[in-house]
């Protein structure tokens, strides 16, 4: 792209100078002449009333995406096994590649996890991308893009899913800007779109006051990251068969960085409230650890977990890992009550994936009501106690 | 001209963050504790809170009285106590030194002070003399070289906790107030001695107290300023004095409105939400109203004394408006609570009692309205 | 380049002035966000980003640049990070840079650290974990690609050893310690100390014309304006929309006690218990 001047139509009137917002462009001897602070914005050209610029900033070349094929899921590996995410992503992948009449693929990358394969092909994979080296036992994200970037180059995908881990959150952005292609982080809808085949991402903007849908028009793949617990898990085939694709791989020294040096547990592992089939989460009604000691024992009888809004981990009632919301964790259980809780805009993002909501709150006009499948106004301490009395093992 | 951040707007939203984040969530505590907080004092001194109005060649800030009003305000909507101290030390407490110090004292007490290592203290009122100075019965008599100040004083702000003070002298009975002048007091000196602090309504973790002085024997090197012109030193900062009690009040105004507004929103009553009912309607639009003008009524008078003038009228005038404005929010904060406004759980308890302590600090409303008349013409 | 040890440090901060997340309030009746006067500061994450650079001031021989993208008004932030103890900042403002996504902001950013570190060596880029008006965790991998830096994420403490990068990284339930070489990038999701206050002297100085405050537009980094802004960007947003529920509400009335009978028959049917 570039601009230049038609040196035989150029008067040095100089208006195309008093248009530029950078100063770039120089009159000199009756002559235009582009400097080299230029950026190419086009500013000059409606300016010039001797057609004596000319451009070819308009035409922008239509990239060739037809080539782009098949739906991929980066899976990744906790110690030894698939994250849940990657599975939920496959899930959603498998709907995805039907539409478009395309392969689900998964990436698998890492040392001796060959293993997992027939998992993959049980969740909906057709076929496994799999790179297996001992510089991929453990991840390092210079490692895992170089390989990630080559698969992309040589088997151009049309899609590419990632889990928005802390290991996908390193990966996904790093390897976008490698390849030049967009990135939308945080989906919590995927589609198809039936026009153009194009992906419709879908994402919380402003806090989650709007959704924003978006789309990657003119870069192939299509990469978006999805949070853990947003998607549902797809069914499962047992036994069903997949094509392996070995990649070979060949590393360099300097793609092993950071160099992990040693790795400590710390606190207690966060309960994963992203699995959990029943969540009893509190808020600010709640008043206290008291009021959550009520909800430990309903989730206890009802085979859950507690979680709470970030007023209620602020407070100190609840541990950090147990926030649900913008903030804190996506959460989508089969059943999901919410207790003293207003229901926030922010907190409401977090749990909408719940099959069945039920909320109790005093203040019949709480948000939280019209998400609710169940509402139930009044005094949680006098409803939850109930709940525990009629409740087999509640009491 | 470059591209320039507004000081204003910038100091502004660093002390809102500031009273947010440090002092909103320990203020109960602290007022309830009746001590001198001296841990938030310190997190002032730190950011160089305390020469914010001083220049930068004499260690400060390079500020003005605009900034420093602006502080004011926004630490008074967070703990009056700790903005009254904090107002304190960078004016009254240190002023004179600035002024009249010499090298051996501007190291010794201005620049600590400045740091917060030490902590200095105005001494003005006297038990038979408020807004009269006429009748300070303080004096300091001249003893070969050195000055002997001997008196009471009394509603001595940071007295319990104070390092030095900076103490109101009558040197010639005859000439009366224009015999009035400024003395350098360190805490340490032989007969200083200062009582327990006084229980007070508001503002209680500001101590304040009662200060006597037998027969100090001082240095002559510490009067601050020149003989005789005590009284027009005092007059230089007098304005200042009073916007800055200006000041205080609007914070604490403001911070008594939100609660208010705040409330109302989330309350109901007969089926809505209470800020439906057109009495709490005019409650807020009341307030809002006098805030704003009590606003506008400040920043005027402070870009006068920026600007060099002496605003003696319209600081009096801001200084009783103001407050009158503050109490009156902290009345009505405490109305649209209900009985909310009367737990001590609830910091609008608070504001209504501190709104107290802006009525009688900077001169009582009576003797200011007095005055007021008089620069009238009246 | 590689550094030599015990030489001058260069650092840059990014920093990004966002929507007071504190301030933003919600209408009660219809649960929408009030905008509207809400003030924009500087992002949590990034101030946690400033404190940890300008720790390594105390150590070594090393200057901090505070870089930010935005509106002329966005300079207050940069004010800001001087008044914590940066020793410049530098504010990319451009009509053409409105309108960005992660890609065209980090190409812009990369664009202007490569200009800082033609200007003075640049041997370390911190950067908050992620905005708080956008969460999306992009730019410090992307900036540390267009650099051609390794990069290290979830950073919580950081050390400069030698030509070396000592790091401590908070993930989920762990810690990890890693080496890097240096330069470059760093992601920081905490500080070892809360981040300080401003100083109010250096506050005001920061707002006098002689401050160590620059702003560059396009030509200044030489960006074309077909990389930078909306027409940089690769991803386009075609539709906004509310977030509806699309459940229907059920309302369980009586007693705590036939409420809870009630809900209990109800997840009965669903085969919930």
């Amino acid at each position: 792209m570039a601009i230049w001047v038609v040196a035989d139509k150029c008067t040095g009137c100089g208006l195309c100078a008093k248009a530029c917002p950078y100063g770039a462009m120089l009159v000199e001897d009756k002559l235009a002449r582009l400097g080299p602070r230029c950026t190419q914005c086009g500013a000059c050209l409606g300016a010039c009333k001797f057609e004596a610029l000319l451009s070819d900033l308009t035409q922008e070349p239509a990239p060739d995406l037809a080539g782009y094929q098949g739906v991929w899921v980066f899976c990744e590996v906790q110690q030894g096994a698939l994250a849940r995410v990657s599975l939920e992503l496959l899930g959603r992948g498998a709907v995805l590649a039907e539409q478009l009449g395309q392969t689900l693929a998964a990436v698998l990358l890492g040392h001796q996890v060959e293993n997992l394969v027939p998992e993959l092909a049980a969740q909906g994979a057709g076929r496994v991308y799999l790179a297996q080296d001992p510089g991929l036992a453990d991840y390092s994200t210079l490692a895992y893009t170089r390989v990630l970037a080559e698969l992309v180059s040589s088997h151009k995908p049309s899609v590419l899913l990632v889990g928005a881990t802390p290991l996908g959150r390193d990966l996904a952005p790093r390897l976008s800007r490698r390849l030049d292609l967009g990135l939308t982080a945080d989906c919590t809808e995927l589609a198809i779109d039936p026009q153009d085949g194009s992906l419709l991402q879908t994402r919380p903007a402003f806090g989650g006051n709007v959704m924003a849908t978006i789309v990657t028009p003119r870069a192939r793949p299509q990469m978006a990251t999805v949070r853990p617990g947003v998607m549902p898990l797809g069914p499962r085939r047992e036994g069903a068969a997949c094509e392996v694709l070995r990649q070979v791989v060949a590393l360099e020294p300097g793609d092993l960085l950071p160099r992990l040096l040693a790795s400590q547990a710390r606190g207690q592992k966060p309960a994963d409230l992203t699995a959990a089939r029943v969540i009893v989460a509190g808020g600010r009604g709640c008043g206290g650890p008291r009021g959550f000691e009520l909800l430990a024992r309903l989730a206890q009888a009802l085979g859950g977990e507690v979680g709470g809004t970030r007023v209620a981990v602020e407070e100190g009632w609840l541990p950090a890992p147990r926030q649900i919301g913008q903030t804190g964790v996506s959460v989508r259980p089969e059943l999901y009550i919410a207790c003293g809780i207003s229901g926030a805009i922010q907190h409401r993002a977090g749990c909408l994936g719940a099959r069945y909501i039920v909320a109790i709150n005093r203040d019949r006009r709480a948000p939280i009501f019209s998400v609710a499948d169940y509402a139930l106004a009044g005094d949680l301490f006098k409803v939850v106690p109930a709940l525990l009395a009629a409740l087999p093992g509640g009491a | 001209m470059a591209l320039r951040s507004d000081p204003e707007k910038l100091l502004r939203q660093v002390m809102a963050r500031f009273v947010r984040e440090e002092v909103a969530p320990v203020a109960r505590q602290v007022d309830e504790s009746g001590h001198f907080p001296r841990e938030l004092f310190h997190k002032l001194a730190r950011m160089h809170a305390f020469g914010l109005r001083y220049p930068v060649k004499n260690g400060g800030a390079g500020g003005n009285a605009t900034l420093y009003c602006i502080m004011c305000e926004e630490l008074a909507q967070g703990l009056m106590s700790l903005a009254a101290i904090a107002a304190k030390q960078c004016l009254m407490a240190t002023n004179f030194l600035h002024r009249f110090g010499d090298q051996e004292m501007r190291e010794r007490y201005f620049l600590p002070a400045l740091r917060g290592e030490l902590v200095g203290s105005f001494c003005l009122t006297e038990p038979e003399a408020g807004g009269d100075l006429g009748r300070v019965s303080t004096t300091a008599v001249r003893d070969g070289q050195d000055w002997l100040v001997s008196g009471m004083k009394t509603w001595i702000t940071n007295a319990p906790v104070a390092d030095f003070f900076t103490v109101l002298c009558q040197t010639d009975a005859d000439k009366s107030i224009r015999g009035l002048n400024f003395f350098f007091v360190p805490r340490d000196t032989p007969g200083v001695s200062v009582s327990p602090g006084f229980h007070t309504l508001g503002t209680r973790s500001t101590e304040i107290s009662e200060v006597a002085f037998s027969d100090c024997r001082i240095p002559g090197r510490y009067m601050l300023g020149q003989e005789g012109k005590g009284l027009g030193a005092l007059l230089a900062i007098l304005a200042e004095i009073r916007a800055m009690t200006a000041a205080l009040a609007l914070g604490l105004a403001k911070a008594a409105y939100q609660a208010g507004f705040q409330y109302a929103r989330e309350r109901s009553a007969f089926g809505k939400t209470i800020n439906h009912y057109q009495l709490i309607q005019a409650k807020i639009a009341n307030l809002a109203t006098e805030i704003w003008a009590a606003e506008l009524m400040l920043y005027d008078t402070t870009r006068k004394i920026d600007a060099g003038q002496r605003p003696s009228k319209e600081s009096m005038m801001v200084k009783y408006y103001a407050t009158e404005v503050a109490c009156r929010a902290a009345d009505e904060a405490t109305r649209i609570l209900g009985a909310y406004g009367y737990s001590m759980e609830y910091p609008v308890q608070r504001y209504f009692r501190d709104a107290r302590f802006l009525l009688y600090g900077g001169g009582t409303h009576e003797v200011l309205q007095t005055n007021i008349a008089r620069e009238l013409g009246f | 380049m590689a550094r030599e040890a015990g030489s001058f440090l260069g650092v840059a901060v990014l920093v990004k002035q966002v929507p007071d997340s504190a301030e933003i309030k919600m209408d009660p009746q219809t649960g929408t966000l009030l905008r509207e006067g809400v003030p924009a500061v500087m992002n949590p994450d990034d101030r946690l980003g400033l404190e940890t650079a300008l720790l390594l001031k105390d150590g070594l021989d090393a200057s901090v640049t505070a870089l930010s993208m935005g509106p002329p008004q966005a300079l207050d932030v940069l004010s800001e990070a001087l008044a914590m103890g940066a020793d410049r900042g530098v504010l990319l403002s451009d009509r053409n840079f409105a309108g960005a996504d992660t890609w065209a902001t980090s190409y812009t950013l990369g664009r202007a650290l490569e200009r800082l570190g033609q200007q003075e060596s640049l041997d370390l880029v911190v950067c908050g974990r992620q905005a708080s008006d956008g969460d999306t965790a992009q730019i410090g991998p992307q900036v540390a690609e267009h650099l051609g830096w390794p990069q290290v994420t979830y950073v919580e403490r950081l050390a400069v050893e030698e030509c070396e990068l000592r790091a401590w990284r908070r993930l989920p339930g762990l810690v990890q310690e890693v080496l890097c070489p240096l330069p470059a990038v760093v992601t920081v999701l905490a500080s070892p100390v809360a981040p300080r206050w401003p100083l109010l002297d250096r506050l005001l100085m920061a707002c006098r014309s002689e401050a160590p405050l620059e702003v560059w537009d396009a030509a200044d980094i030489a960006a074309p304006a077909a990389s930078t802004g909306l027409k940089g960007s690769l991803t386009r947003v075609v539709r906004t929309f509310s977030p509806k529920s699309g459940r229907v509400t059920s309302w369980l009335e009586g007693s705590a006690g036939e409420q809870a009978q009630a809900l209990i028959n109800e997840l009965r049917n669903h085969k919930l218990i």
